[in-house]
Parts: structure tokens; C-alpha cells; sequence
């Protein structure tokens, strides 16, 4: 009976932890401003690679025409 | 406003969405190096599983247990103070060298208190779901307040269990911390310290949250589950030691 309980404790946490791990903290966590600031106030890295074209002003004065 | 009178007001733009040769494909590669939630949960049921398959060999097998607890402690110290770039590669290592520590001494206490093993195991993990449910939630909510509490009371525990080992040099270590104390002032002092430990476990969960949450780069999920571990272990420990004592009354 010992062994049924408190396996059966371990397995359902197990799973809760499993689920509820990758579900995002409520806003009543994540909006407040007496957070713990461990990395700093970084701002995520939105620099995405890509190819950058160069724009000539010949090009608009063609279309414009 | 014709787009070169425009480029000459406000300069070029930075945007990326602005940009004709906008490639999907590295941007989801880019996107896919940043820590998330769902990596550090998967990243812990490895090192969960890992510490399993060590115990199971420790249970079997119980004279590794000291190399186990040396070789664990060590891999510890390295993920700590090492780059924790390399979590990755050190901490699969120390949850099963923890894991072949841990069958060991489950073994011990399982040979002196029968079902010991399967009340901490389901207390850890029940302890463990219901502090992320109440960190979810938001019941709980850590500050630097709180992590400034969590870890004095910490640093006292430590203080207290080196003032223990170096007193066992000596013939006794602190009989307060003995798993055979049944007095009051022992279970106190145990339940206390597990109550710093499942604390201690609120602030693992911010530390991933907060990791994720601002884009930190993918190898501190490694280094999220790690010190989940840590604390889980020593939660798991102090578990053992607790209902031993109250089962010596």
C-alpha cells in the first residue's frame, strides 16, 4: 500500500512537472518589477542574417519614367 | 515621400522584414539557438533518467558509492565554475555518477527503514510539481529578497555540514545531523533544511523562466537542468535523513 501511494505521488508529479514545465508562468509572475535581474537588462537578439540590397536611386528614376 | 528622399531623412533602415533577401531558413536557425522552456523540462528528464540508470547500478552495485559521491561532487565543481557552455557535456556525466551515489545510500537506508525509498522518491517529485505549480501560478513569487533569504539560510546549512565533516576527523560528527536522532530538536532541524532545499527549488524555476524568456543562448538549458538537479538531489537526500529520523522515534 506504502509502495502503491507514494508511487503513484511520484509518477502524476512526474507528469505534471512534464507538462506544466513548458507552459509559460502566469503574468501575475512574469509582470512584476521586483523581479530577480540575473542576466541583465538584455533585450533579446532580434539580428537576423540575411542578404541586404543595395537600393539605386537609378532604379526609381527608371520606374519613375 | 519618393524611398531615396526617405533614405536621406531617416537613413537606412535596420529592419530585417525591410530587407528583400530576408532568408526564413537562417532566421529559424538563429531562433532555434536561444533557450526555451520546453528544452530545459527535456533537457532535466534526461538527467533524470540518467540519475535513474546510475541508481540502479549503485543499488546493485554499492561499493561505488563513495567514487560515485567523489566523481559527482567533482563534475559539480567544474560545471559550476567552468564555462557553463560546456554544462552540456559535464552534467549527463554528473547526474549519473549522483545517481550510482544515491542507490548506494537508498540501499543503506532501505536495509535499516523498509519502503524508505519510494516515500522520498514520491515526496521529491511531489514536492517538486506542486512548488511549479504554485511558481506558475505566481502563489510564489521570488525577489531579491527572497533569493537573498534562500541563500543565507543556504550558507548557514553548508556551514553547518562542514562544522559536521571536519568534527567526524575527530571521532563524531554533529548528532543533530545523524539519520539515528529521533529527538525533536533533529526532525526541526531537518524539516527546516528541507524547506530551504524545496525553497531553493522556486529559484531554479525563475532562472529557467527568466533565461528563456530573454533569449539566452541554448547551452543554459543544460546548465537550468543541472542545477534543478542539484537541488533535487539535495532535496531527495534531506528527504531520506528526515523520515529516518522520525521513523527512529
Amino acid at each position: 500500500m506504502n509502495t502503491f501511494i507514494f508511487g503513484t505521488l511520484a509518477i502524476i508529479s512526474l507528469f505534471i512537472f512534464f507538462n506544466l514545465g513548458k507552459v509559460k508562468a502566469s503574468r501575475k509572475q512574469l509582470d512584476r518589477n521586483n523581479r530577480i535581474n540575473r542576466f541583465g537588462n538584455q533585450e533579446p537578439n532580434n539580428i537576423i542574417e540575411g542578404e541586404a540590397e543595395e537600393i539605386n536611386d537609378k532604379d526609381d528614376d527608371q520606374k519613375n519614367s | 515621400m519618393s524611398r531615396h528622399s526617405a533614405i536621406n531623412r531617416f537613413g537606412r533602415s535596420t529592419n530585417p522584414a525591410f530587407s528583400r533577401g530576408f532568408d526564413s531558413t537562417s532566421y529559424e536557425a538563429s531562433m532555434g539557438e536561444r533557450m526555451t522552456l520546453d528544452g530545459a523540462v527535456n533537457k532535466t528528464g534526461i538527467l533524470l533518467a540518467l540519475c535513474f540508470s546510475g541508481a540502479f547500478i549503485g543499488w546493485n552495485i554499492p561499493a561505488l558509492i563513495w567514487p560515485g559521491a567523489i566523481i559527482g561532487f567533482i563534475l559539480a565543481m567544474v560545471t559550476i565554475f567552468r564555462n557553463p557552455a560546456k554544462a552540456g557535456s559535464t552534467a549527463p556525466l554528473y547526474a549519473l555518477a549522483q545517481g550510482i551515489f544515491l542507490g548506494g545510500i537508498t540501499l543503506m537506508y532501505e536495509s535499516a527503514f523498509e519502503g524508505i525509498a519510494i516515500q522520498a522518491i514520491g515526496l521529491t517529485f511531489g514536492i517538486l510539481a506542486s512548488l511549479l505549480m504554485c511558481y506558475k501560478s505566481g502563489l510564489i513569487k521570488p525577489t531579491e529578497n527572497f533569493k537573498l533569504m534562500v541563500v543565507a539560510g543556504i550558507g548557514g546549512i553548508f556551514l553547518l555540514y562542514l562544522v559536521s565533516f571536519i568534527m567526524s576527523f575527530f571521532g563524531s560528527g554533529l548528532s543533530l545531523l545523524s539519520p539515528s536522532n529521533g529527538s525533536l530538536m533533529s526532525i526541526g532541524l531537518s524539516i527546516g533544511i528541507v524547506c530551504f532545499a524545496s525553497l531553493s527549488l522556486v529559484l531554479d524555476f525563475d532562472f529557467i523562466e527568466e533565461g528563456a524568456e530573454k533569449g539566452m543562448p541554448r547551452y543554459m538549458e543544460w546548465y537550468g537542468a543541472f542545477s534543478l538537479m542539484v537541488t533535487l538531489i539535495w532535496l531527495y537526500l534531506e528527504i531520506l535523513r528526515l523520515i529516518a529520523k522520525m521513523r527512529s522515534r
